[in-house]
């Protein structure tokens, strides 16, 4: 820190410098007035001289000037000149006269220019506390307050280095900020510690001696190291670290005010974000709960319609009152397979979407035809289609896509489901594929029932949405069937989107990745032509 | 309701739930079939031994070991047909079981009347080997000359590449059976090939083509099914539909 003694070197001689020039200048003056124009005493000019340097430079550089005056005075001037010797006894009253005004003018102008420094010290102090608050109370976090806040301070107090480490001990501390670009570190042996009183007590900086082995690093003998603890709530959470020039000294009253001041906000500033954390996972908890009551309201009630439905078609068959038709009896049978068949689905989509809230969905993703799974799943989906004209359209050109066999098997299901459960019976149904440009397939299920508005498309795919389609026909749906689709289309890199289908109902797209058809498939390896 | 490949046919149903075993039981007994029930690993193979049924079902979760040991043991001592019984999202157990033996698998929950048709298409490719003695493969309307590597659909040739053929012949000669994509894979491309179940999709895409392009009555449409991330089966026409 040469900076700082060069300053204080160079104000002395400034100093010095000026009262020896005001000395001059006034000397001049006297001699002036007194050889030319005849005054018999102009020593009081000297008075000028005293109060120029007092406002300029304070007490001690007027008090000096003072004696200068009495002294240059008493030599040029007085008889017999050239000699610091008096020999009228009134001269002697007029040099007393002159040192003491001299030392009461100078301590007067002195002390109002040093109650204005204070004052702007104190402005200076409280702008600088203000910038801090400022810094922190701006920034979203305590964190992205720190690198303005370690630069302000640097400037502020005027120190060589300024870094902010958060840990509960010194040696486990992390930096979040630091005004140095020479990477991290290493916290001499030795540094000064400011310790707070408690309330008004003023702080004090002590100094501390760690037994740690000197790291190869430790930095310049000549640079002092200060630490300012920072607490959250009396336990130790971080420091504001300073490097200073040794010759500096410590930081002053002020300086020393602001850090502290500086520490308690970053303090207070940390907690505060350790709160609006808390608040923020307890409302995370709060809607989790609130999800979780939907979720079990919407599949107990998903669960018991079909078991309501199988045990009363169950009871009809069971009791020894009626005697039905065979016919009415296989038809009590089917409604028990019919909603067993449903309640199947049902669990399937719940084990799917646990998994994917879980994050523990991995898609086994393999080249494959979509019109297996499309030729597959509309047969084992006949008897809940069976109302519904289902058209497929597929070129026999469509790629193979990249996908999970079971998930998009799952997808399928429960877009066809989706489209037979909110339309009418007699409603057609489309499926369509087709290659879009960038290497992808996309998947088409649409229906001419009553649709979806706009502006519910997107809640389609939300868990437990039950969005009101208009007309009659929206009875069922656990709400979960398109939130499944959604996951797992996702988790096979895939995308999902609504929109209002040209057969005037709504069409869900899925977009898969496509797979490239290979040129020709290799035929190396023992070709099993055994047979001929 | 009954034919004659399930008349008489002893089935050991391995089930470890003794509700559900009780009512497939039942159903399958009304379909002409005899069952022997065993609730754990140990009593199916004692029954197994004793008995030596025509078939076994098989529930892969039991309380005292893993399904594939039943298996194991049965084909070390014979080629009967295994169905496994799985559910929907174990598509691990169920390509291990195929690859240790089992012929077919059906999806838990299942329909009774699908159990009873895989069982019989188990058992009707069981009962005489689809091999006629000319070298000839018969399915209905597809026959498929093995010597001369031609496949014909109702006379009319099919033009298939050596590859498509051989893929078309393992299948067909599995008929009633699923085939995994490994063992698909490992019988027509080797070894070095297991991994690349897209080669058979891009196969069987190419046959279905082929064969409906010859077969305009659509009689073929649905013959080779595929079970999405297991394998394909070529589905048994059934008696007197063909």
């Amino acid at each position: 820190m040469e900076r700082v003694t060069s300053t204080s070197l160079r104000r002395a001689g400034l100093i010095a410098g000026t009262a020896i020039l005001a000395l001059g200048a006034t000397t001049l003056v006297v001699a002036v007035l007194e050889a030319r124009l005849g005054v018999p005493n102009a020593s009081a000019t000297y008075l000028l001289a005293v109060v120029a340097v007092a406002v300029a430079f304070g007490i001690p550089a007027a008090v000096g000037t003072a004696i200068g005056s009495f002294l240059l005075y008493d030599f040029v001037f007085v008889q017999p000149t050239g000699a610091l010797v008096v020999a009228d006894p009134e001269e002697w009253l007029n040099l007393l006269l002159l040192l003491a005004l001299g030392v009461v003018v100078g301590q007067l102008a002195g002390l109002q220019r040093s109650r204005a420094e204070t004052a702007i010290l104190r402005e200076r102090q409280a702008l600088a506390q203000y910038r801090v608050g400022r810094e922190l109370a701006t920034a979203t976090t305590a964190g992205a307050a720190m690198p303005p806040l370690v630069q302000l301070l640097r400037t502020e107090i005027g120190v060589g280095r300024a870094w902010i480490g958060l840990g509960p001990g010194v040696a486990g501390e992390r930096v979040m900020a630091d005004t140095g670009s020479t990477g991290p570190l290493a916290v001499p042996r030795s540094y000064e510690v400011l310790q707070r009183g408690a309330g008004d007590e003023t702080p004090l900086w002590v100094r501390i001696h760690e037994p740690r082995p000197a790291s190869a690093d430790t930095p310049d003998p000549q640079v002092q190291c200060f630490r300012v603890p920072i607490a959250i709530g009396g336990a130790a959470a971080g420091s504001i670290w300073l490097l200073r020039s040794r010759s500096a000294g410590p930081p002053g009253r002020g300086d020393t005010r602001v850090l502290a001041a500086a520490a308690d906000q970053v303090g207070r500033a940390l907690e505060r974000d350790r709160l609006a954390e808390e608040a923020t996972s307890a409302e995370i908890a709060r809607r989790s709960e609130a999800a979780k009551t939907a979720l079990l309201d919407s599949v107990s009630h998903d669960l018991r319609t079909p078991l309501a439905t199988i045990r009363a078609a169950a009871g009809s068959l069971m009791d020894p009152a009626v005697d039905p038709e065979p016919a009415v009896r296989r038809e009590r049978a089917a409604v028990i397979d019919r909603e067993a068949d449903r309640l199947n689905r049902l669990v399937s989509n719940l084990l799917d979407m646990s998994r994917i809230e879980a994050g523990d969905l991995r898609a086994r993703l393999e080249p494959f035809p979509l019109e297996d799974v499309v030729d597959t799943t509309l047969e084992r989906m006949a008897e809940l289609l069976a109302g519904h004209p289902v058209t497929v359209v597929m070129r026999a050109d469509v790629p193979a896509v990249e996908v999970d066999a079971v998930f998009i098997d799952q997808v399928l299901t429960n877009l066809l489901e989706n489209a037979a459960r909110h339309t009418q019976p007699g409603t057609p149904v489309r499926v369509r594929a087709e290659e879009l440009a960038g290497g992808r397939v996309r998947l088409t299920v649409e229906d001419g029932g009553p649709g979806v508005a706009p502006e519910s498309m997107e809640r389609l795919f939300k868990k437990f949405s039950r969005v009101p389609r208009t007309g009659e026909g929206s009875r069922r749906g656990s709400g979960l069937g398109l939130a499944v689709v959604r996951g797992l289309v996702e988790a096979m890199g895939g995308g999902v989107t609504a929109r209002t289908s040209e057969l005037g109902g709504l069409a869900v797209d899925v977009d898969l990745r496509a797979v490239p058809v290979p040129e020709s498939v290799p035929g190396g390896g023992p070709a099993a032509g055994g047979s001929g | 309701m009954t034919d004659e490949s399930a008349a008489g046919a002893v089935v050991l149903l391995v089930e470890d739930d003794a509700a559900t075993r009780r009512e497939v039981a039942a159903y399958l007994e009304l379909h002409g079939f005899r069952v022997v029930e065993a609730g754990d690993a140990r009593t199916a193979l004692e029954r197994w031994s004793a008995r030596r049924p025509d078939l076994v079902l098989l529930d892969l979760g039991l309380p005292d070991a893993d399904g594939s040991v039943v298996i194991r043991r049965v084909r070390r001592d014979a080629a009967t047909p295994i169905v496994v019984l799985s559910a929907r999202d174990r598509e691990d157990a169920k390509v291990a079981a195929l690859e240790q033996g089992a012929d077919d698998f059906v999806t838990k929950p299942f329909g009774a009347a699908e159990l009873v048709a895989r069982l019989r298409a188990v058992l009707r490719r069981a009962a005489g080997p689809a091999a006629e003695p000319g070298g000839e493969l018969r399915l209905g309307s597809l026959t498929i000359d093995v010597a001369r590597h031609e496949v014909t659909v109702n006379g009319r040739l099919v033009h298939l590449t050596p590859r498509e053929f051989e893929v078309l012949k393992v299948l067909v000669a599995h008929a009633g059976r699923l085939v995994t994509h490994g063992r698909l894979l490992r019988a027509v491309w080797g070894t070095a090939y297991s991994d690349e179940a897209h080669y058979v999709h891009v196969y069987v895409s190419q046959i279905r083509r082929k064969l409906a392009a010859a077969d305009p009555e659509g009689r073929l449409h649905g013959l080779i099914v595929a079970e999405p991330g297991v394998g394909y089966r070529i589905r048994m026409p059934e008696p007197g539909r063909s």
